[in-house]
């Protein structure tokens, strides 16, 4: 009869690495490049609903209408800032160390907001409803963080 | 105005997502990987009802749902139940490592288990040499290198002294 | 079933290798508008949307909430189903246990993947237990090789008998506008095919599709009133396994085989005698061409170890007596989230008499639908043209 051993408790270490790529569409891209070539917004505006919409999709999720780079108009730079908050810890996959700043901005004539970073500013000096306006990197890539930051107008 | 034709430009964006995790082997496997680590063994289990015997070992028996208790230590030889010969190159998820082409991969059923264990097969990756039915052994890693891990196999091995049989099976 | 369930529209996109032009939300809301479209009914009157692809595979989660605007579930209930392979099929059976039950009349169920954005073999890696076998993962094509080599060594079949599948499947997807890989292919070109694992060559496995399916499940009255050609959900089955079993690849094995067992009880269900009379048309899921030989078997198609002669014999031919994926398989198309309910859709097409060049020349009653996934599971789904027999 064997001896029964407590056996203590076994963990393995272990990684799973996936790379992916996300297309963005016609939409999507006529977007990036317009931001990464001209520095200018797009949003995309539903006729049936009446609101500008950003970021640009193929379809309102409200009432389902089909939408299309016809329908694609320019927004901001300039915006409002709905909500923003600071961030005080640490996180592997945080975009930037803390303490950072991040908010909501309304982009003039768009009806739902973008999420970024904001800066040149203190925490204490930042409330809801101030006027931003968008820095941008010298060299763009095509993606969000073509967009520095926003800071106060 | 001219009008210019132009292929719009499609934007795409690669994203990395690298997730570490931390596996807890439970009690059953817990055992079977630390009697592999320590002692270099194969520990299956035999369902008390069905009478499988099945290797890695599991608390209850999925067809049964009965508690297997019974231990049962499994020898290092059995029979080649299916194998392929890869040409495409094969990474390791767990440590990235890549295994070149051409290799032969397999299924040993172990004497005494009725569950299978797909490895690497150290052999010639020549369709002609290698027939199911085959006879394999284990071939371990040294025990100072062994980590409680599949990969303490390093391959199995045909057994020697064997021929193709006239007919396969 | 508490209440008939019918088919009363769909529709798929044009799956290709490549859909740079549409983000995942454009891809599926395309889909998602020609079965609206075939079922003459708005976003409005959708009750539910049931979603699913394979778990995570385009590095993206919680696709139920992050598609809304494409899916047109804004508002509304709605659930994503992530089941592997078998996905498209369970999302249909989800769709179906949703109407059948009278809780909801009419449900949206879409199957997708837009596979290029991926890395497939990291995360179909996951799937294997971490602590075993997880190592050797990536070696999917293995799998399905060792299936190849077992059943040659069992049944004395040759690799021709694998280019055949091959040929068969590649020239209907040429009969096929939505096909993916539409080859004029001929045996020989399958058997200089670059060789992958042993024997399983380039053209004997799927590709990696881009593409979305969506069908719209009703209750009877709404069937009946809306839909000139419904087609009728008669019954389904699944039979899941335990992890680690891998002995389907061992041809000879007599352990219960999942396939098996969920197509003797879905038989058991309709007083099924013989399945080659009772259905006039079958859609598998065949990821490999041995895979297909395998499933004319495990259907009863044929008896243990005759699949390969069936294929010889021509008999699943498009115009053959028991024709088996006229719509050019998943060997044609392979988008994994919609590849099961490509099956479904496919199958209610011939039934409908729709399936345009690719329609099989015989009349369709009667389909069988097969869904295969990770760790060797199945889901079957039997339609009918007719909801009471």
């Amino acid at each position: 009869m064997s001896e029964e051993k407590e056996y203590g408790p076994f963990e393995v270490d272990q990684h799973i690495t996936a790379h992916s790529r996300y297309y963005a569409g016609k939409i999507g891209s006529l977007f990036y490049t317009t931001l990464r070539d001209h520095k200018k917004f797009l949003g995309i505006k539903c006729g049936t609903c009446d609101k500008v919409l950003w970021p640009p999709r193929g379809t309102c999720g409200r009432c389902f209408s089909q939408l299309s780079e016809a329908d694609m108009v320019e927004i901001g730079p300039n915006g409002i800032l709905e909500t923003f908050t600071l961030i005080t810890y640490h996180e592997p996959v945080h975009p930037r160390k803390a303490p950072f700043i991040y908010g909501i901005i309304k982009l003039d004539g768009a009806d739902t907001g973008m999420a970024h970073f904001i800066d040149e500013v203190t925490f204490e000096q930042l409330e809801t409803g101030m006027r931003l306006q968008p820095v941008f990197e010298e060299e763009r890539k095509a993606n969000i963080l073509d967009i520095k930051y926003f800071r106060p107008l | 105005m001219t009008r210019e034709l132009f292929e719009q430009e499609l934007i795409s964006m690669p994203m990395i997502v690298d997730v570490p995790y931390r596996f807890a082997a439970g009690k059953y496997m817990s055992r079977f990987l630390i009697g592999l680590k320590d002692n270099g063994k194969f520990l299956g289990i035999r369902c008390p009802s069905c009478n499988r015997v099945q290797m890695p070992p599991r608390i209850v028996c999925a067809a049964c749902h009965v508690k297997n208790t019974e231990w049962v230590e499994l020898g290092q030889e059995g029979t080649l139940a299916g194998f392929t010969i890869m040409y495409l190159p094969l990474t390791d998820p767990t440590t990235g490592k890549l295994h070149k082409p051409p290799f032969t991969y397999g299924s040993v059923r172990l004497d005494g288990c009725d569950s299978v264990i797909d490895h690497l097969v150290n052999i010639e990756p020549d369709v002609n040499k290698i027939w199911i039915g085959m006879r394999m052994k284990a071939v371990l890693r040294s025990k100072e290198q062994r980590t409680g891990d599949l990969s303490d196999i390093l391959y199995f091995e045909p057994v020697e002294g064997q021929e193709k049989p006239g007919r396969q099976l | 079933m508490k209440r008939n369930v019918a088919i009363i529209g769909g529709g798929q996109t044009h799956h290709a290798a490549r859909r740079h032009d549409v983000n995942q939300v454009e891809m599926v809301n395309e889909a998602i508008r020609a079965a609206l479209l075939d079922a003459r009914i708005t976003i409005d009157e959708i009750d539910a949307v049931l979603l699913g692809n394979m778990e995570f595979f385009e590095g993206t989660h919680m696709t139920d909430c992050w598609l809304v605007d494409g899916t047109g579930v804004y508002g509304k209930p709605g659930l994503k189903i992530t089941t592997g392979g078998t996905v498209g099929a369970t999302i249909v059976c989800a769709g179906a246990h949703h109407v059948a039950s009278g809780l909801f009349d009419k449900v949206l169920c879409i199957g997708f993947e837009k596979q290029e954005e991926g890395d497939t073999g990291a995360i179909l890696s996951g799937v294997a237990h971490p602590l075993y076998g997880r190592s050797m993962a990536g070696a999917a094509v293995g799998y399905f090789a060792m299936m190849g080599t077992s059943y040659m060594a069992t049944w004395g079949a040759k690799e021709e008998h694998s280019a055949m599948v091959a040929v068969k499947a590649r020239q209907n997807a040429r009969k096929n506008e939505y096909a993916h890989l539409k080859l004029d292919i001929t045996i020989q070109d399958a058997l200089n095919a670059r060789m992958l694992a042993y024997p399983i060559r380039m053209l004997d496995m799927c590709p990696a599709s881009n593409g979305a399916c969506a069908m719209i499940l009703a209750d009877e009255k709404t069937a009946r009133d809306r839909c000139t050609k419904p087609v009728w959900i008669r019954a389904m089955d699944s039979a899941h396994n335990e992890q680690f079993e891998l002995d389907w690849r061992d041809v000879t094995t007599t352990r219960p085989i999942f396939s098996k067992v969920s197509a003797a009880r879905l038989y058991r269900k309709l007083g099924v005698k013989n399945p080659v009379e009772y259905f006039d048309v079958f859609e598998i899921y065949e990821p490999a061409t041995w895979a297909e030989l395998v499933w004319y078997e495990d259907l009863s198609i044929c008896g243990p170890g005759e699949g390969f002669k069936l294929i010889e014999d021509g008999m699943t031919e498009i115009d053959g007596p028991i024709p088996v994926n006229p719509s050019g398989g998943v060997l044609s198309t392979n988008c994994i989230g919609a590849s099961a309910m490509l099956r479904v859709w496919e199958a209610a097409l011939q039934i409908r008499g729709d399936a345009g060049e690719h329609q099989v020349p015989k009349e369709v009653n009667r389909a069988l639908t097969t869904a295969y996934g990770g760790t060797n599971w199945a889901v079957l789904i039997a339609l009918s043209g007719s909801s009471d027999e």
